[in-house]
């Protein structure tokens, strides 16, 4: 329902946040996350930073597989 | 062009076939495109060539028309020359015919000429007769070119899109989607910036060097428009056989692959102006390989899958996670989503 | 034997010998993501997956297409959209046809560009198409809140959006096992989906990738063999509990609930959003007296039932027929998400030829 490009925060202005996804630059809302600092990776989707992330999913899918079994 | 053309533009009065024609022929075109084969006669007479020839022409309409890595201008010529590349034909005369908007400035129109000098000269082709005809304004976008191209084809050298086979490698030439991810950024719709230059090339050269090292190759084609997927459903159909494409081995530069990322855009589907799909038996393709990544153009060359048998008229990828499924059939405007 | 080797995600899935499941894509981009990594062929034959309601294009009844087709047409409105809405066949065209007959529709990225451009063109009338669910509507409200700093009057919304606890109670019983939206669950946290399973019903939250989404569908596996109601969230690093209370303090500021319209569906209460009171100078229906204006869907697509699980694309009459994604018919082959389009593009046909290991 909603295409999410996880990308890095580069810069940081009033309300809104250059990301870069693989050198592909756009300036995006950062107005729904506290905080954010150039280094944070997030979650943007429409234009809009949507969560606050971790840049990688291998961690996170070892940890529930070693949970579940 | 002297002087009094600078700062100006482009008039009706360039159209209408007098005084001003004559000046705009003689200070832009005939300064960069001078050859014993264009005359001020009605039209180039020419020696055909010995063997078979092949003809190909093609309209190019570009917005905007200067881009990172070229212009409409180079675009025109790289376009038509890589067409007769296809087929194995050595570019020999070009045409062309411009449209220009009513206000489209001088400089500008020179600049398009001087890449058409340039990238003619690289291709080893000579333009020997055009047109100009000049629109009111809003009736164009800018400039329109033309170009027909004339090239003699390498004896012992057939190749087409029905000539697929099973068994044979495909090979791309380079990264893919650069062109049309360049022009999607150049457009400034959608606020994105990255360093993506258009693959726009002339690839006589490319195509030489391959078939210096063989002549057993079944299809050579351009992936313009539609990208490389659309090619590859085209050979497909053309060849009545199935395409197993290995997505990892696809090449994209990773700034073309996030542009699609936030677009939600397949760089497989994003126009080339400088790739060509080759098709030749599995024996051959890695000595194709090699010859083309001595090329300028063409140094990411890479395999990127092979022709099967099985579901004939289909393109089927080998994914990240080792499963088949099918390349979704390219069709209608590429549209960005958001779901 | 010593110890046994740990299973990987996906040869939990492929030698899953648990009952017979039915697990639902509720959201669009996960069917568009199972069909183009070839997910569907490593399941066994008694786990099925059905596409559900999540994909705002295809919810999106004809009746919005035809009102903003109005906008456009009939009152020379400038259109900003996301791409996904301009080949969505309305009662008698969609907004590709619309700007055939010289209607301005510009596509956008996001609604902040649709903004920027109203603002930037201040002799038009910008209306943008707001569609969506939780994850995107906060895009549509922070525009609106921007229109009205930089003092625009040529700005509205033509709103559609929709929430998800509706739809849910809605789908209660359409499936075994959610793979819940993971960015509506960003915005909205966990806490619905976790309440879910005192009623027995059972998900997990799922991401995008790969690697994501074979651990999702694993876990749910796991489970479901268990036989108790669960809920587990398999996308923690996007997701947390209380998801953005930044974006719902937003939404809540700037809209209230509503009934609304899903294509197939039918008007499930409560279910929709529109513009507060407050905000209404922002809202295109009110802006422009919107006539009422009733869609009528072509009566041979299936859309509908399609939606809600109770059959396959390939099931429909039109599908591949009359109905392609070159020539839609109805919005499922429409949306690059849509369950027909997925079908279609992907050859839910050709599943049988394709179960290639």
């Amino acid at each position: 329902m909603c295409v999410g490009l996880s990308a890095k925060v580069v810069k940081i202005g009033d309300g809104v946040a250059i990301v870069d996804a693989d050198g592909a630059k756009r300036e995006v809302s950062s107005q729904l996350i506290e905080d954010l600092e150039p280094g944070d990776y997030v979650m943007v989707h429409a234009g809009v930073a949507i969560a606050r992330i971790t840049d990688e999913d291998e961690n996170e899918t070892d940890q529930l597989l070693e949970e579940l079994l | 062009m002297d002087n009094s053309m600078k700062n100006q533009t482009v008039t009706m009065a360039h159209g209408a076939g007098g005084r001003q024609t004559s000046e705009l022929i003689d200070q832009i075109f005939k300064t960069h495109f001078a050859n014993p084969d264009l005359t001020a006669d009605d039209a180039a007479v020419l020696t055909p060539p010995a063997g078979k020839m092949a003809v190909s022409t093609d309209g190019f309409i570009v917005s905007p028309a200067f881009f990172s890595g070229g212009n409409i201008g180079k675009l025109s010529i790289c376009g038509t020359v890589n067409d007769l590349a296809c087929m194995g034909a050595k570019p020999l005369y070009l045409t062309c015919a411009f449209v220009i908007e009513e206000g489209f400035p001088m400089e500008k129109l020179e600049e398009i000429a001087a890449a058409m000098e340039k990238t003619a000269k690289e291709a080893g082709v000579r333009i020997v007769s055009g047109d100009t005809k000049v629109a009111g304004k809003g009736q164009v976008d800018g400039i329109f070119i033309t170009t027909t191209g004339v090239g003699e084809i390498e004896e012992g050298v057939s190749t087409s899109g029905d000539f697929a086979k099973p068994g044979d490698a495909i090979i791309v030439t380079g990264d893919v989607g650069r062109h049309g991810c360049t022009i999607l950024l150049a457009r400034e719709d959608f606020g994105i910036e990255a360093d993506v230059t258009s693959d726009c090339a002339p690839l006589w050269g490319t195509v030489k060097a391959v078939m210096d090292t063989t002549h057993d190759i079944h299809v050579i084609r351009d992936a313009t428009r539609g990208g490389v997927g659309t090619v590859l459903y085209e050979i497909a159909g053309q060849s009545n056989v199935g395409i197993r494409l290995d997505d990892p081995a696809v090449p994209v530069a990773p700034e073309v692959k996030g542009v699609c990322g936030m677009l939600g855009l397949e760089p497989l589907y994003l126009a080339c102006e400088g790739r060509l799909v080759i098709m030749a038996p599995k024996a051959v393709a890695p000595q194709i390989v090699e010859a083309l990544r001595k090329c300028p153009y063409s140094q990411n060359a890479a395999i990127i899958g092979e022709v099967t048998e099985e579901q004939p008229g289909r393109v089927v990828m080998t994914t990240e996670i080792g499963t088949q499924a099918l390349l979704p059939q390219p069709g209608g405007e590429l549209l960005p989503r958001i779901c | 034997m010593g110890e046994e080797k740990k299973k990987s995600a996906k040869e939990i899935i492929e030698t899953y010998d648990g009952p017979p499941v039915r697990i639902m894509e509720v959201c669009g981009t996960h069917t568009h993501e199972n069909f183009r990594l070839g997910i569907r062929k490593l399941l066994p034959e008694q786990v099925e997956l059905i596409s559900g309601p999540g994909c705002p294009v295809c919810v999106t009844p004809v009746g919005f297409i035809d009102e903003a087709v109005y906008l456009a047409l009939e009152r020379g409105v400038t259109i900003c959209t996301f791409g996904d809405l301009v080949r969505v066949p309305g009662t008698n065209m969609s907004l590709a046809g619309a700007r055939a007959k010289g209607a301005k529709v510009h596509i956008v990225y996001s609604p902040a560009d649709a903004e920027k451009y109203a603002l930037e063109h201040p002799e038009e009338q910008v209306v943008f198409l707001s569609v969506g669910f939780e994850t995107t509507t906060p895009a549509g409200c922070l525009s609106v809140k921007k229109a009205k700093a930089d003092g625009l009057t040529n700005y509205s919304l033509l709103v559609a959006n929709k929430t998800m606890p509706g739809a849910y109670a809605a789908l209660k019983g359409s499936a075994d096992v959610f793979l819940y939206p993971g960015h509506v669950n960003a915005i909205t946290g966990t806490s619905l989906c976790e309440s879910l399973v005192q009623e027995g019903v059972s998900g997990v939250v799922a991401g995008f990738t790969a690697r994501e989404l074979l651990t999702a569908l694993a876990v749910a596996l796991v489970k479901f063999k268990e036989g108790r109601p669960f809920f587990v969230n398999c996308y923690p690093r996007v997701v947390t509990k209380e998801g953005s209370q930044e974006a719902q303090t937003l939404m809540e500021e700037l809209m209230e609930a509503c009934d609304s319209e899903w294509r197939g569906l039918g008007v499930i209460p409560g279910s929709g959003l529109q513009l507060r009171e407050s905000w209404q100078e922002y809202d295109a229906r009110k802006k422009y007296l919107m006539p009422k204006i009733e869609g009528k869907p072509n009566p041979a697509c299936r859309c509908g039932d399609v939606l809600q699980g109770k059959c396959k694309p390939s099931d429909c009459k039109v599908f591949g027929k009359g109905c392609t994604p070159l020539h839609p018919i109805g919005a499922c082959m429409v949306s690059n998400e849509g369950a027909c389009s997925a079908y279609f593009n992907y050859g839910g046909d050709y599943s049988e030829h394709l179960r290639i290991r």
